[in-house]
């Protein structure tokens, strides 16, 4: 559906343009085995994703993209499935990287204007990942020049400032971040420190979507 | 805590897997002493495998010298999570006699969580080759299998540790110990009541870039990459539900009440899951319900135990045991939120419990003010917590972990099993009996039964 793009993201544009909602493409659910029980702090309630108006060139530019990680060496799968477009939740799907605070970071190859960032850490299982931030810049090494567009470390446990986020548990819907208004830059870097289940670090995919 | 001390709880510790029967073989003498290093390996790393190898390498002195599983991915995953959070190198292996073959001399313990159908070849070879033993329960897939293992055991002298880890999960023995025995807290116990219930899930999937080539699927007992993912759900390879997930909760009815169950009725039922054909897309039940009569408790009373696996609803929160007698309630449960006790009205007071920190403080219901109570219905009970300080329990710690840790100081001499062969398959044999129960079934009605001539 196209509209004229008046609404959400009317502040970061002075010309009218062709506006279309933002809607993911989620992956079949598949929960396995019994849930374990959550527990963390500041945790909203399941709550669907947003769909919001974008401008209808804006696509999901991270797909096939190069991704770089604290831990360059995985304790299952390859980075690069974290932007193959796959995003089941089945072994051989995602990358589980070391435990503690880690992060990836996916190289966009250009300074692209984003609106907004997709994530599937893991949904086989209900769980919500610890200190999840979400920073966008133009410098690879995230030293200046960066935007941070989610965080939910409420407590400033990674001494990246206190987040004002909720966390949230993970499912097949996935987590949409809208970006509001847009940012530019080439890298987007994603952090967190475990999980409710585990200590471990799990990604799907992220789409990163812009411009 | 007052009333139980640490010095209790390794005491009981340390004793619990005496509850039923006197096993010939269950201390054997060890070779290793308290602290030492000891060698081991890791068979199997699925779902379960992963679990245990979290606790695995949070417990001190470990040397990962090999791991085992057919699935590439799985066994370089067990590699690279040694290599990175221990700094060491463990061999991997696709077959476990190749394992044998070149590390059995320097092993110390294996640990095997690979489907149930490898459980009792594995463990005898292990058992055979000299190496103690912690594998996942069920014990096997049949009841010959199971009893292979015992008999292993007992011929070899080396130690075989069950999966059923609630046994040695400090505050289920608190429960049994303290609060059911010591203190009496439910009174005389005449029902149970357990269920493991699970919302619908469909198949598990993989990727179709790591799929096993089928010759080697072939080679280990599997038709095909879905039967290899989903193995539970098939005969000659798992158990379905009611050996999955009920072994765990029945053994635990048998360990709390202190007796073996004297007769079981049990009904399946197999409709939910389907292929695209109609036909039912897997061998075993989607749902079991059973009932278990004992006729001499530890109390020296009859009681019934019926317990339920469902897994087309997650309905009645979750997976429980529940004790029921005169005085109260034990509803107990591997998740600590779901574990609550309640008193009956007219029981004793508990207060003088509360006092002493056997137990924790109550909250009473929420009282409604628009519902129409019945007469002859009981009031809501008042909910009791369990104390906050159980001796040996740390609720950061992962629940398989106690299990784990019971098993290698058992190794290194330092106490007994808590859950040795001998102990486990009498809890599995009423699993095995439950499936008997319902392949026999029940009654049928006729017409005639319904109608007045």
């Amino acid at each position: 559906m196209k509209k004229t793009l008046t609404a959400i993201f009317a502040t970061a544009f002075a010309i009218s343009v062709s506006a279309v909602p933002l809607k993911l493409e989620v992956p079949p659910a598949q929960l396995v085995g019994t849930p374990v029980p959550i527990k963390i702090e500041n945790l909203e309630p399941k709550t669907p994703n947003p769909e919001p108006d974008v401008p209808a060139d804006v696509k999901n530019i991270a797909k096939g993209k190069a991704v770089t990680s604290s831990d360059d060496f995985p304790l299952i799968g390859e980075l690069s499935l974290i932007t193959d477009g796959d995003k089941e939740a089945s072994d051989g799907c995602f990358v589980e990287i070391m435990n503690g605070f880690q992060w990836v970071q996916i190289d966009l190859g250009k300074t692209s204007e984003i609106f907004a960032i997709a994530i599937w850490h893991y949904h086989s299982q209900e769980r919500a990942y610890k200190d999840v931030i979400i920073q966008i810049s133009d410098d690879p090494e995230f030293a200046k020049g960066v935007t941070t567009v989610f965080n939910n470390d409420h407590d400033n446990s990674a001494k990246k400032g206190k987040g004002t986020n909720k966390a949230y548990i993970e499912t097949n819907l996935g987590k949409l971040v809208v970006v509001n208004p847009p940012v530019k830059g080439r890298y987007v870097r994603l952090y967190s420190n475990g999980n409710t289940s585990n200590d471990m670090n799990h990604y799907t995919e992220v789409e990163v979507f812009g411009r | 805590m007052k009333e139980y001390s640490r010095r209790d709880f390794i005491k009981t510790a340390g004793i619990a897997a005496g509850g039923l029967v006197m096993a010939s073989n269950i201390l054997p003498a060890q070779s290793k002493k308290a602290g030492d290093k000891l060698n081991v390996a890791l068979v199997g790393i699925g779902a379960e495998g992963e679990v245990l190898l979290n606790s695995l390498l949070k417990l001190p002195n470990l040397n990962f010298v090999a791991v085992c599983d057919i699935w590439p991915i799985r066994r370089a995953y067990a590699f690279r999570r040694i290599f990175k959070e221990l700094k060491q190198k463990a061999q991997q292996y696709e077959d476990y006699k190749e394992l044998i073959a070149k590390h059995a001399k320097e092993l110390d313990a294996v640990v095997i969580a690979t489907p149930d159908f490898w459980h009792a070849p594995m463990t005898v070879d292990f058992l055979n080759a000299g190496v103690n033993v912690y594998c996942e329960k069920m014990m096997s897939d049949t009841i010959e299998g199971a009893k292979s293992m015992v008999r292993a055991m007992r011929k070899s002298g080396k130690l075989l540790q069950i999966g059923h880890q609630r046994k040695s999960n400090p505050r289920y023995i608190y429960a049994r110990d303290v609060l059911l025995r010591k203190n009496k807290i439910c009174g005389d116990i005449m029902a149970c009541n357990g269920q493991w219930n699970r919302a619908v899930s469909k198949d598990i999937t993989w990727a179709k870039k790591q799929e096993i080539p089928a010759d080697t699927l072939k080679k280990y007992g599997y038709n095909d990459m879905n039967q290899f993912r989903n193995w539970r759900w098939h005969k000659g390879l798992g158990g379905g539900a009611i050996s999955d997930l009920g072994a765990h909760q029945i053994d635990i009815f048998g360990w709390m009440l202190g007796a073996r169950p004297s007769r079981v009725m049990a009904s399946g039922s197999r409709d939910y899951y389907r292929k695209e054909d109609g036909s039912p897309a897997h061998d075993w039940d989607d749902n079991v319900m059973c009932i278990f009569e004992f006729d001499k408790t530890f109390q020296g009373r009859k009681a019934q135990v019926f317990y339920q696996v469902l897994t087309t609803t997650s309905s009645g929160g979750g997976y429980f045991e529940s004790f029921m007698g005169d005085n109260g309630t034990l509803k107990m449960s591997e998740n600590p939120s779901i574990t609550q006790l309640f008193r009956e009205t007219n029981a004793p007071d508990w207060e003088p419990l509360i006092k002493a920190g056997v137990i924790g403080s109550g909250s009473a219901p929420a009282a409604s003010s628009t519902a129409v109570v019945d007469t002859r219905e009981t009031k809501a009970l008042v909910a009791y917590a369990f104390p906050s300080d159980i001796p040996g329990f740390d609720d950061k710690k992962p629940i398989h972990m106690y299990h784990l840790e019971n098993f290698f100081g058992a190794v290194r001499g330092e106490n007994k099993l808590s859950c040795d062969a001998e102990h486990a398959f009498e809890a599995e044999a009423a699993v095995f009996k439950a499936r008997s129960a319902i392949e026999k079934g029940p009654l049928e009605f006729e017409e005639s039964d319904f109608v007045v001539d």
